[in-house]
């Protein structure tokens, strides 16, 4: 089990550098971020007036190292445009996107997860049919063409606004969970209509135990560990979804926060940003394997 | 205590107090797709940047756009008068008793520092970005508590014109230098009519009327400049009643929302014009460019029809320029002066065949989505071209530093007309030995001398009469090389509550004092 645990940590970390590296690239590769804050036609001295500014003019490798060397003081840079610490300027929006993440997975696990065990229990019944048939609706639609059609039908015939900061997170946190939605229904049923058609449910039932305890304390289990994977990789989707959807809706979160960035070629920002989504990526994963144990004894055996 | 400190004093018991201002003024809410990370107005120099400074900051000379929208007339403004002392120096004489938004009064020292060379135009200054309106300075003095004077190197007959660009913003020396460069780009303060109170380069701009504000009461409770990147949703806030102006109206957008109930659309031409240069040069990224051949330059501006591409895409909005003739430029305008290079293919046809160009391909370097529609209309050229056995592919790039790195044949850019009194900016200052289109490694030109030569004799050129005359060779010669193509005026448009009574002027600045918002009917 220590081995288990530590190839995961290891895999982890590995990870982590390697995003560290390929956003440092990147960012440098994708056009000179000192030209990207000047006019079009300013003078050369200006742009590397500003180059000076960000640290530009030093080699790459030494830029590297002293980016490399900043991280591991948990120093992560400064704003080239505000001057403020780019984790504090992060801080003040991870409330809106926590907000709307949250909400969006609940609702994704609390609609999804019932009415596709609902689905299975029902299998082959019209209401079956209906769950499946959102399902796919669900998971094909894309979220930001649902976000917009929702805004501007709310705007033209019922004069209400579902945008901005001031808006109920519901409407953004459905059009973001709107897909995790669909899927989490979709592998519930796939997934209860394998547990309940083994043979220890049958032996269950031999037993006289009862159908609620059956589906509860029997076929649950059993059924929620590719559940759990699901969840845990639509953490990612939810992630990459919330930058699309906090732009339509115009919510001030990380998402809307990280195009901002880019926009601007704040360097310090994107990098902090970038960095923070992979990590959340990689502890979302290894809270993912570490689950596993938990709920797997075949795992814990190992 | 001083005067002024006595008057700040009292100001700011007066503040306490605060008069009982107007109760019925609208919360304003604009919704934009950007907002500038900086709102420093130099730093921060750039359309989302401009649609808040002018509600924050004044500037010593201002532009009248509320009864002109070319706005050609200058008007006294935080300067009171403007005199040339001689052929070098220029003396402004400043308003009095005009607060700045803590009650500290401005004087010719915040005017000074404003323009000073420390924060503009010396060596590694503190606003950069503002140097091509510094040309020449030598001299910023504060002469007097009420006035200043700015000497330059060679004679500037135009000089107030810089005073009206955002160089002209006057700053508070005492909170600039108190707070720093990049505190005060986060929460500026001006003499303007809205008082900032809070922003978030990703979020929002949030103001309050200035009731103290020198030039009249401001027409709005308060105004946010709110970022909402979708149009979609900037149109749905409209609608809803949310927001009571959106900018940036996708062309393709503007007809049916003018058929939106309570929505008033406007499409306002700029003083600025997209075009593409020819890259003329010969360089190790292109070692045998066809486009060395004027003949085959020529061929490709005869040979699209710009005026058809420029209706079918922009009705009415907008037209196609005849090099450096604007409407903007006053006396310097010529309604029916004519392009030398009209639109022919027939001439088209020979100016090719006397060219060495044998059907190579020709790159057209266009950064993605910059200026609108421009991907449309270079597409519509290209089957133009294609028709007449000219070969152009185009290349999106995401950004200018991509899409100036070697080789291309065409450059996408725009120029500004700006009006500095005269034609100067457009013709010399953008195309002259101090250009990026000369001097920048994206450079696509060689001067001819004769180019030079009109060009001096133009700068040199003091009375109206001979400056003129000097501009028409010099757009003559430029014609005759044609190292560019003009593609339209650039077009902004806007979308407000139909209640609303503002009118922007042909201008991409939105200014919501009491000359250009007029009422607001519930």
């Amino acid at each position: 089990m220590t081995g288990y645990i530590l190839s995961r940590v290891l895999r982890a970390t590995l990870t982590m550098l390697v995003t560290v590296t390929l956003v440092f690239l990147f960012i440098r590769l994708s056009g000179d971020p000192a030209a990207a804050l000047v006019p079009p036609d300013a003078p050369q001295e200006v742009i590397d007036q500003y180059a000076r500014l960000m640290g530009l003019d030093q080699p790459l490798w030494q830029q590297y190292l002293g980016y490399v060397g900043g991280l591991l003081q948990g120093n992560f840079g400064f704003s080239i445009h505000t001057g403020i610490a780019v984790e504090d300027t992060f801080l003040g929006r991870l409330p809106f996107t926590l907000h709307l993440g949250i909400t969006a997975l609940a609702l994704a696990v609390f609609i999804g997860i019932p009415i596709g065990a609902l689905a299975a229990i029902r299998r082959g019944t019209a209401l079956d049919r209906f769950v499946m048939g959102f399902s796919v609706f669900a998971f094909a639609m894309p979220n930001f063409l649902f976000g917009l059609v929702m805004i501007l039908v709310a705007a033209l015939a019922f004069s209400t606004f579902l945008g901005g900061e001031n808006a109920n997170v519901i409407w953004p946190a459905l059009t973001l969970g709107l897909a995790a939605m669909g899927s989490f229904a979709r592998f519930t049923r796939s997934s209860v209509l394998e547990t309940i058609n083994a043979p220890y449910m049958r032996a269950a039932e031999a037993r006289g135990v009862p159908f609620g305890r059956r589906l509860v304390r029997h076929a649950a289990p059993n059924a929620a560990i590719p559940l759990v994977t699901l969840i845990g990789l639509s953490l990612g989707a939810l992630v990459a979804g919330s930058v699309v959807t906090e732009q339509v809706f115009a919510w001030p979160g990380v998402g809307q926060l990280l195009v901002r960035s880019v926009a601007t070629r704040d360097l310090a920002q994107v990098q902090f940003l970038v960095l923070v989504v992979a990590f959340t990526m990689v502890m979302a994963n290894l809270i993912v394997d570490m689950l596993y144990l938990v709920i797997d004894p075949r795992i814990r055996a190992k | 205590m001083t005067f002024r400190s006595l008057m700040a004093v009292t100001f700011l018991a007066g503040a306490l107090a605060m008069p009982a201002a107007a109760q019925d003024r609208p919360d304003m809410v604009i919704a934009v797709d950007n907002l500038w990370p900086t709102m420093d107005p130099v730093i921060g120099i750039s359309t989302t940047g401009a649609r808040v400074h002018s509600n924050v900051f004044d500037t010593l000379v201002r532009r009248n756009r509320w009864e002109d929208p070319d706005g050609t007339e200058l008007v006294p403004w935080l300067a009171e008068s403007w005199q040339q002392l001689s052929p070098l120096v220029w003396e402004f004489t400043l308003r009095d008793g005009v607060p700045f938004h803590d009650g500290h009064i401005m004087d010719a020292e915040d005017v000074a520092f404003s323009l000073s060379a420390e924060r503009l135009w010396g060596e590694e200054p503190l606003a950069p970005r503002g140097t091509r309106y510094t040309r020449g300075f030598v001299r910023v003095e504060a002469t007097g508590p009420l006035t200043v004077e700015v000497e330059t190197s060679f004679p500037d007959p135009n000089l107030p014109f810089r005073m009206v660009t955002p160089i002209g913003f006057v700053l508070p020396q005492h909170y600039y230098e108190e707070v720093g460069t990049e505190a005060f780009g986060q929460m500026p303060m001006g003499t303007g009519p809205y008082r900032m109170t809070a922003f978030d380069p990703s979020v929002a701009v949030d103001a309050v009327a200035f009731d103290y504000y020198w030039a009249g009461e401001p027409p709005a409770a308060t105004l946010r400049f709110e970022i909402v990147p979708e149009f979609s949703t900037r149109f749905a806030g409209l609608v809803a009643g949310e927001y009571d102006v959106v900018v940036s109206v996708p062309a393709d957008q503007v007809d049916a929302l003018e058929g939106t109930e309570g929505v008033t659309v406007m499409e306002k031409g700029i003083e600025n014009y997209p075009m593409f240069a020819f890259n003329m040069l010969e360089t190790e990224a292109l070692p045998d460019n066809p486009l060395t051949d004027v003949n085959l330059r020529r061929a490709i501006v005869a040979g699209v029809d710009r005026e058809a591409i420029a209706a079918a895409i922009w009705g009415e909005a907008t037209f196609v320029p005849t090099p450096f003739n604007f409407p903007e430029y006053g006396d310097y305008y010529e309604a029916d002066r004519e392009r030398a290079v009209p639109f022919d293919p027939e001439q088209a046809a020979e100016y090719l065949a006397a060219s060495d160009y044998d059907g190579e391909e020709l790159i057209w370097h266009i950064t993605r989505g910059f200026y609108p529609n421009y991907e449309i209309a270079a597409e519509f050229m290209v089957e133009q071209w294609a028709e007449i056995g000219i070969n152009v592919r185009i290349e999106l790039k995401d950004n200018f530093s991509l899409a100036y790195e070697r080789p291309f044949h065409f450059l996408n850019m725009s120029m500004s007309s700006e009006f500095s009194g005269d034609p100067y900016r457009p013709l010399w200052m953008d195309w002259g030995p101090e250009s990026s289109r000369f001097r920048a490694s994206h450079r696509t030109w060689d001067m001819t001398e004769e180019f030079v030569r009109l060009g001096e004799a133009f700068e040199q050129a003091q009375e109206f009469e001979d400056r003129y005359q000097a501009y028409l060779d010099l757009v003559a010669e430029w014609e005759r090389v044609t190292p560019g193509m003009y593609m339209w005026r650039n077009v902004v448009s806007y979308a407000i509550n139909e209640n609303l009574q503002w009118d922007p002027g042909n201008s991409a600045v939105t200014i919501f004092d009491h000359l250009y918002m007029t009422g607001y009917d519930e």
